[in-house]
């Protein structure tokens, strides 16, 4: 009896010897798959938001994400919003623009970049504007957020 | 009472017989079935890679040591997953450090040890809390959970001692003194990493940020790090640097024992559980056992105790390094297929186990172990590792 209860064992362990290469020789596939789950999404608070706007203005291409409030249930109160800027061609040394981002006609903020030296000013034009979280060249669009913090 | 001996053991042709599927194995996965041999490094890095990988395997057959010879390829694989991980940043970011640019992108490579600060948020959030991508590119994070899925269900926490490209840090340190410092341990200790696991797990879903990567994970030290621009960044480097000379330098030398891998890394809580779920263990046949508690001393990673040697079975913490089993003079601890009898089939048991648990280092080994060389000769042909 217990040489037949044996057999499956040793069956198990030669389908674990052969799960190891077929891991990674079918890695790319199994990514794939994995990667149609619905959870498999990169979380707002690092991806920036969902595009929420765009428009043109001065030549530049202006992208303003919605604003990210993360937290584990429900939102907090502390957030960010995500503008990138972008140019048909090259970014122009200097980024001066007034942006809307809840878009009630009422300007939020006011960002000065200087794309060489990535000094970035940041004037808050409205109370939920706090402080500027980040400001950096991704790819060919330069990409602020800026935190905010609910009324 | 006659020590019992594997059917490899002293016995050249056996060895040569069951080693030379693993040839055939290590042929194919380090060279993805041709092997490049259009420049003479190219040719020097495959011929030693290859060569080293099977003289490993032929001496864990042939000597009937596991530990002894498994230690040599996983240092290594430390070693030379870290030479290229930097040298390869370098080359493409300039330094080791990551930028904003790298963060805001989401371009940041997923280890291993991040899965177990993203599975309470994707529970509650339905996404991911790193900024890395989905698929594609240098370690994607679905291409690295099929791995720690496949591997888990394969080898349990055996992935510690055979696939983990840190492990070999602290595995190495721990060798450097032959007689340790500090002696008496209490294994009480090998439940801290439980704590560290569910600690990190809820600061990282309260705080939505992978807190472990973010502040303590020591090997940062030997991979990247964010490029110090704050005073909080400044503080997060300060402590990773300290947590890396302290549990993977000091304290492994003055113990002899894994003490990050053992006490201080979640991924290793959280693959202990796994070790329930695969085919493979370690057991102690105790009509075979004098209690000399050899297997107890030799344990890095303090998952034997007296207790536990009286119970018959390290705890579910072991990594199925080997140390115990190569330490026992009676062969009474042994690697073990859970459903067979204890105490019989040694050989069976541990030639099923290593196949697949050295072939995982084979897969972690083999290119980083290629490249690392390449990289070491331009390093004497030209002075510089950047080529």
């Amino acid at each position: 009896m217990k040489k037949i209860l044996a057999i499956p064992a040793y069956i198990w362990a030669v389908a674990c010897f052969l799960l190891v290469p077929v891991t990674f020789i079918k890695n790319e596939a199994f990514a794939e798959q994995l990667a149609k789950l619905p959870f498999m999404k990169i979380h707002p608070k690092y991806k920036g938001g969902e595009l929420n706007r765009s428009y043109e203005h001065n030549g530049l291409s202006v992208k303003i994400n919605m604003p990210v409030f993360a937290a584990l249930f429900g939102e907090g109160n502390k957030g960010f919003v995500q503008v990138a800027f972008s140019a048909p061609a090259q970014l122009p040394e200097q980024i001066e623009e007034t942006i809307d981002y809840n878009f009630d006609n009422s300007p939020d903020f006011r960002v000065t970049i200087n794309t060489l030296s990535g000094e970035t000013i940041l004037i808050p034009l409205d109370q939920t504007v706090k402080s500027l979280y980040a400001s950096s060249k991704v790819k060919d669009d330069w990409v602020i957020r800026v935190n905010l913090k609910k009324d | 009472m006659n020590k019992p001996v594997y059917a490899t053991e002293g016995s050249i042709w056996k060895s040569i017989l069951l080693t030379f599927p693993m040839i055939m194995l290590i042929f194919i996965f380090i060279s993805g079935g041709t092997p490049d041999l259009s420049t003479p490094e190219k040719s020097i890095a495959f011929l030693i890679t290859f060569l080293f990988l099977t003289l490993l395997f032929f001496m864990i057959l042939y000597t009937g040591k596991t530990d002894r010879y498994r230690a040599w390829g996983f240092i290594a694989m430390a070693l030379f997953f870290a030479l290229t991980f930097i040298v390869n940043l370098i080359k493409a970011r300039g330094s080791m450090t990551f930028s904003q640019e790298n963060l805001l992108a989401c371009e940041i490579p997923f280890c291993h040890i991040v899965t177990t600060m993203i599975i309470i948020p994707i529970a509650l959030t339905n996404s991911i809390i790193f900024p890395g991508s989905i698929i594609g590119g240098f370690a994607s994070i679905a291409s690295m959970l099929v791995i720690v899925i496949g591997v888990s269900f394969a080898l349990g926490r055996g992935f510690c001692s055979w696939g983990c490209f840190y492990g070999g840090w602290d595995d190495g340190t721990s060798r450097i003194l032959r007689k340790p410092k500090i002696k008496k341990i209490n294994p009480v200790f090998r439940w801290v990493s439980f704590a560290v696991l569910l600690i990190i797990a809820l600061i990282s879903a309260m705080s939505l940020n992978p807190a472990y990567c973010d502040w303590f994970c020591p090997f940062k030290t030997v991979t990247e790090f964010e490029k110090v621009t704050s005073f909080t960044v400044l503080m997060k480097t300060i402590v990773f640097l300290s947590l890396f000379v302290g549990l993977v330098i000091i304290l492994p030398v003055l113990t002899g024992k894994r003490i990050q891998c053992a006490t201080f890394c979640p991924m290793g809580a959280l693959l202990s559980l796994t070790n329930k779920i695969n085919p493979f263990d370690v057991r102690i046949d105790k009509l075979n056992c004098s209690n000399c508690e050899k297997c107890v001393k030799a344990c890095p990673t303090l998952s034997l105790s007296t207790n536990d040697v009286t119970a018959g079975r390290p705890s579910i913490t072991c990594m199925k390094c080997g140390k115990c089993v190569d330490s026992c003079s009676r062969r009474a601890i042994h690697y073990h297929i859970k459903g067979t009898p204890v105490g019989k089939h040694y050989s069976w048991a541990r030639n099923l186990f290593l196949y697949p648990a050295f072939l995982l280092l084979v897969l972690f080994l083999g290119g980083p172990m290629q490249s690392g060389i390449i990289m070491l000769i331009n390093l004497i042909k030209t002075g510089s590792l950047i080529n």
